[in-house]
């Protein structure tokens, strides 16, 4: 197997299509690779360019394909050169699915109409297409403060705590004098993550149209929300969700979500979080939100045992049920029945005055104290 | 760049220039690295580059730079990551004490403290990336072990990106104090989070999977000397169906190791079911697991 460098950023060229970006640095150091093994040993030049151009273990099936269709060419062809007919493969996740027809209707911009405070109270279930319209409008516009904790990071505060010994020396060496002033220091805070994991099965239809219009404002307005949906299955939207305007953002999550209206397997989703994204994204306290009615055709005892290790990695788990907006609401179904021992706060979620509570109490949550 | 002119000339010495050599003496130290890995490590040695090393915990990130330390015969210098880690923990920290006694001392004598008199590296206290810094010159090159990096944040990654590119630090007070050669650093992760690319880039990157059944064989024969070669293998077994099963927390090597010690502990001469179901603690640590083990049958494991 002989290589040139013409050859080696050919292959540069080709994981960049596949979606691999390789440096000009990068580049250089293939080319010094080959002199540091044998380069007549494939696996060998395999592994070292492997090393040099991943940074992520999604990347290697990605890096395989490339390398066996170029090498293999090369070794094929006497003269290296770069072929245009060369299928490319795919790369490893599509950026957006093809947006497919938007799952709610025209978000419509028209001012407030003086019946909104009435609308507010409303439950969405019971509005019609106009309200609904109006609905979106005011999550959409509703005004959000994350939750903070208190990082280990400190920062120059005059009121602070902690002396700032670093800031106190270099002040003392100026202009002399007997008095040290203390300069103090603080602990500084940061925003808690926010995960949102919203059940889109057909009992939940509508509801989660509009949850997911709060959701994209969340993203919107706070940077670290992570959201899911699921039916029967987890999907990860948050992708989804970054594109500005809800409408796009909306319709792009119809085209990466396959499960809309489906059954429930709520237990299932929960655990496919837990093992594929809890170790990731539960770092530094988040704030979980659920959204589900908890009519769940799953294992109850699998979603007890799964809501549990989620309230456990999380700082709080919020179960939002719009049913719980009804006077006579009583979690008695066998997946609420489930979940009820392991959730700090069972909350309503049928109408924008309940999305508004559940943003102030989001709002107001103090950094330590119990919710 | 300026690395790989400077260390062709200064390198060789205790770091084998040939790759078969350097496989040798990662198995003489009782590291079983995969080829890819091997690969890997050479590169990084000979490139003066960060060896990036991601995989599941207990599959043996940590020790290759105990290994290379070892190799070289330099010290291990070690920068366990946490949230928060700043400067002052993790690159230098003034010595405040002797700094306001100094000011004293001076003081008493009648004389005039100046910023030059205090804020020199006398009054520094070098932490591991200054120590791994300073102890990589004169051909010398240190073995930085950056630990756990997915633990620190995202700060911390942006200050390491700027550090890992010269190995130079400006101290505002000193001036700048920087390697001859690139210190041999190893970073681990958990991969609880992602590491930004742009850091990634600039290492030899390498994913450590779980090893193959004979691979996981024999480093418990070598690590767990006098333990029967049939117990080691049914162990290794044993392992592989355990990390098929989607627990949530599948045990790693240094799990299989803990339990081979546990067995020869316990003077076992072949895995039962109920000898796994009386240690299945050393290799699983949540109880959802256990549980989720005992109920498929642990005596699916044997055999």
């Amino acid at each position: 197997m002989t290589t040139t460098l013409g050859d080696l950023t050919s292959f540069a060229r080709e994981l960049r299509d596949a979606g691999l970006g390789v440096t000009p640095d990068q580049i250089a150091h293939m080319g010094q690779a080959l002199t540091l093994v044998d380069p007549a040993h494939e696996p060998s030049v395999r592994a070292a360019f492997r090393s040099l151009t991943i940074t992520d273990p999604g990347q290697i099936e990605t890096f395989e394909t490339v390398f066996d269709a170029f090498f293999h060419r090369v070794a094929e062809e006497d003269a290296p050169v770069y072929s245009p007919e060369y299928t490319q493969p795919k790369a490893v996740k599509p950026l957006f699915a093809p947006a497919e027809p938007a799952p709610v209707g025209d978000v419509d911009t028209r001012t407030g109409s003086s019946a909104t405070e009435r609308l507010a109270a409303r439950d969405f279930a019971d509005m019609d297409e106009d309200q609904l319209a109006e609905a979106r409008r005011l999550v959409t516009t509703m005004f959000w403060r994350p939750p903070v904790t208190r990082t280990r990071r400190w920062i120059p505060d005059g009121g602070g705590q902690r002396p700032d010994m670093r800031r106190t020396l270099r002040r003392s060496v100026g202009p002399g004098g007997d008095l040290l002033p203390i300069e103090m220091r603080r602990r500084r805070v940061r925003q808690r993550p926010l995960i949102i994991i919203a059940d889109i099965s057909g009992s939940m239809e509508r509801y989660a149209e509009l949850f997911l219009v709060f959701a994209h404002a969340a993203r919107q307005h706070l940077g670290s929300v992570e959201v899911f949906t699921f039916s029967t299955r987890l999907t990860r939207i948050t992708d989804d969700l970054d594109r500005r305007d809800v409408k796009s953002a909306l319709a792009s999550v119809g085209g990466t979500v396959l499960d809309w209206s489906g059954g429930t397997k709520i237990g299932d989703a929960l655990a496919a979080w837990n093992r594929q994204w809890s170790r990731r994204l539960a770092r530094g306290g988040p704030v979980a939100l659920v959204l589900s009615d908890g009519w769940d055709c799953g294992d109850p005892e699998l979603l007890a045992r799964e809501a549990g290790r989620l309230s456990r990695s999380v700082h709080r788990l919020i179960w939002l049920n719009p049913l719980a907006a009804r006077q006579d609401y009583r979690p008695e179904t066998r997946g609420m029945k489930a979940v009820l021992p392991h959730i700090d706060r069972l909350l309503p979620a049928a109408s924008v005055d309940d999305l508004a509570g559940l943003v102030s109490l989001l709002d107001t949550m103090a950094m330590n104290s119990p919710s | 760049m300026r690395f790989l002119l400077r260390s062709g000339v200064s390198l060789g010495g205790v770091i084998p220039t040939r790759i078969e050599e350097l496989a040798g003496a990662l198995e003489a130290r009782n590291y079983l690295a995969g080829d890819d890995l091997v690969v890997a490590i050479h590169l990084a040695l000979q490139l003066g580059r960060p060896l990036f090393l991601e995989g599941e915990p207990g599959v043996g990130k940590t020790e290759v730079a105990k290994v290379l330390s070892d190799m070289t015969g330099e010290q291990l210098i070690r920068l366990q990551c946490y949230e928060g880690l700043d400067v002052g923990q993790a690159l230098y920290e003034w010595d405040y004490a002797r700094q306001m006694l100094e000011i004293r001392l001076v003081e008493a004598r009648g004389g005039d403290v100046g910023s030059k008199d205090i804020m020199s590296r006398d009054f520094l206290v070098a932490r591991p990336l200054l120590q791994a810094i300073e102890a990589s010159r004169n051909g010398r090159r240190a073995v930085l072990l950056i630990d756990e990096l997915d633990r620190a944040d995202e700060e911390f990654e942006a200050f390491l990106l700027e550090l890992l590119s010269d190995f130079q630090v400006t101290i505002p007070e000193i001036g700048t104090i920087s390697a001859d050669d690139p210190p041999i650093v190893i970073i681990t992760s958990n991969r609880t989070r992602e590491i930004h690319d742009a850091l990634k880039r600039r290492c030899i990157y390498h994913w450590i999977d779980y090893p193959d059944r004979d691979t996981e064989t024999a480093i418990v024969r070598r690590k767990v000397p006098g333990i029967d070669e049939a117990l080691a293998g049914s162990l290794a077994s044993a392992m592989a169906r355990l990390r098929s099963m989607n627990l949530f927390k599948p045990p790693g090597v240094a799990e299989t190791l803990d339990w081979a010690e546990s067995l020869r502990l316990l003077d076992s001469g072949s895995l039962t079911p109920e000898l796994i179901d009386r240690t299945l603690g050393v290799v699983l640590k949540y109880k959802d697991d256990i549980e989720a083990v005992r109920e498929a049958g642990v005596e699916e494991l044997v055999g």
